[in-house]
């Protein structure tokens, strides 16, 4: 049997913090892990991905706190929209947060073979 | 039928204009597309008005805002003092009305008729309304004095509209001192029993005789002039508390000064919390007819004082994040 602190998952590279805009947060950077993106770009992008359409309301404030954590960086505007590129503290925050989840998607899934054998 | 050039700009009617400064060209462009796409989508307006309005309360210093449109912590902690200035003068306002009417409540109430509870809540609520005014002492002499050695002409129009708004607010209220039903005017009989020195719950009812005034006065005991102040004082008042926003918004204040100012706010949330719970109790107890009777008037009195205590509470709360962003 594991350890319990091998099982808790770690996020200590800053997404923790985003409360409510985690979700947005790690969509928008797996986004931006692709390349720079206008807002457009980002929300058909996300919504190919992860069938989830970010709300343009929603998608701004989470750019905002991306922006201003040093997690992404604005570039110059091209015809009005504004492509945003992903940094390296965003890189590696994403890398946090998305090694957490992995163990906790691992976690689940091997509880679930064990005792229901479903997955 | 209107093009989604022109539904994408209302919609952005929602945000601030220090966003939109920063936002508005690329957002717009989002919307636009998003129109074009989805030419219907109720949870898109709602989306957006729910952000615009968050980012709103940023600017008036009731949230923390995020992300580079709103960027210097100092500017931040001084938006929120406004605004904590502004729900602070509505909370004294009505504490004043209610303490007022109480007080002259009392000077008509025999001390052996007067009963316990609401004894109890009227001491509470003098010496948190006392506590307040000497914290307001507390706060207002270091801005005047700042004020004063920083003056520039962006501070000359809410200055004269401060002093003329107070100086009507004196003067109106000296002048209709003890001239209200229930004060001493009007040829009352019965005896007073004293317990506020020199009219000063008198000056008091007078000042917010505009919240407390039983309407059938208006119609028939009262005369022109009366209503003209009844009329006239809440409009003063308001020009006066907004004179007094502008001002601590625009204001050169040092550091230290905001530091001090914020904790002097903390305090004053507190003491108006100490006289809302004394009202409370003096609302829950003075239901029961008599000259302390608290009226439908004072349940809405109460009701709104907690809610500018909430707004105010909030603002000093985002004042100490951004004294704590500003040190670091």
């Amino acid at each position: 049997m594991p350890k319990r602190d091998e099982e808790r998952p770690r996020d200590d590279a800053g997404l923790a913090g985003f409360g409510r805009y985690a979700g947005s947060a790690t969509l928008i950077l797996s986004s931006l892990a692709d390349g720079p993106k206008h807002g457009y770009a980002l929300t058909k992008d996300v919504e190919e991905f992860a069938g989830v359409r970010l709300a343009p309301g929603t998608l701004y404030e989470a750019l905002a706190r991306l922006e201003s954590q040093g997690m992404i960086e604005a570039l110059a505007a091209e015809e009005r929209r504004r492509p945003y590129r992903l940094t390296a503290a965003g890189a590696t925050a994403l890398q946090a947060h998305l090694d957490a989840q992995r163990r906790v998607t691992e976690t689940g899934l091997r509880r679930l073979k064990a005792n229901w054998g479903t997955a | 039928m209107t093009t989604p050039q022109e539904r994408a700009a209302r919609l952005l009617r929602w945000y601030p204009e220090a966003w939109r400064h920063r936002y508005g060209e690329e957002f717009a462009e989002l919307l636009i597309a998003d129109i074009e796409e989805r030419p219907v989508s109720s949870p898109r307006a709602v989306d957006v008005a729910r952000a615009g309005l968050l980012a709103r309360l940023a600017v008036a210093g009731l949230t923390e805002p995020h992300g580079a449109w709103w960027p210097d912590p100092a500017r931040r902690v001084q938006v929120s003092l406004g605004t904590l200035c502004g729900a602070l003068t509505a909370c004294l306002a009505l504490a004043a009305a209610m303490w007022s009417q109480l007080a002259i409540a009392w000077e008509w109430t025999p001390p052996a008729t007067a009963t316990a509870p609401t004894m109890r809540a009227t001491l509470v609520m003098s010496a948190a309304l006392l506590a307040f005014l000497l914290l307001i002492v507390l706060a207002v002499a270091p801005v005047g004095y700042a004020i004063a050695r920083n003056f520039n002409t962006r501070l000359l129009g809410p200055l004269l509209v401060l002093a003329a708004a107070v100086s009507l607010l004196a003067f109106g209220a000296h002048h209709f001192l003890y001239q209200w039903p229930g004060s001493g005017g009007h040829g009352e009989g019965g005896t007073l029993f004293p317990v506020i020195p020199a009219g000063l719950q008198a000056f008091a009812w007078s000042l917010t005789y505009w919240f407390s005034v039983h309407w059938f006065w208006l119609a028939t005991g009262l005369g022109g002039w009366e209503a003209a102040w009844i009329a006239a004082s809440p409009v003063a008042l308001a020009a006066a508390a907004t004179a007094a926003v502008t001002l601590m918004r625009r204001a050169e204040l040092s550091p230290r000064l905001l530091a001090y100012e914020t904790r002097l706010a903390v305090a004053a949330c507190a003491v108006m919390g100490v006289f809302l719970g004394g009202c409370g109790c003096w609302v829950y107890v003075g239901r029961s007819p008599g000259l302390a009777h608290a009226g439908q008037i004072d349940i809405a009195a109460a009701v709104l004082l907690a809610l500018a205590l909430a707004a105010a509470y909030q603002a000093q709360r985002t004042a100490l994040r951004g004294l704590h962003l500003a040190r670091s």
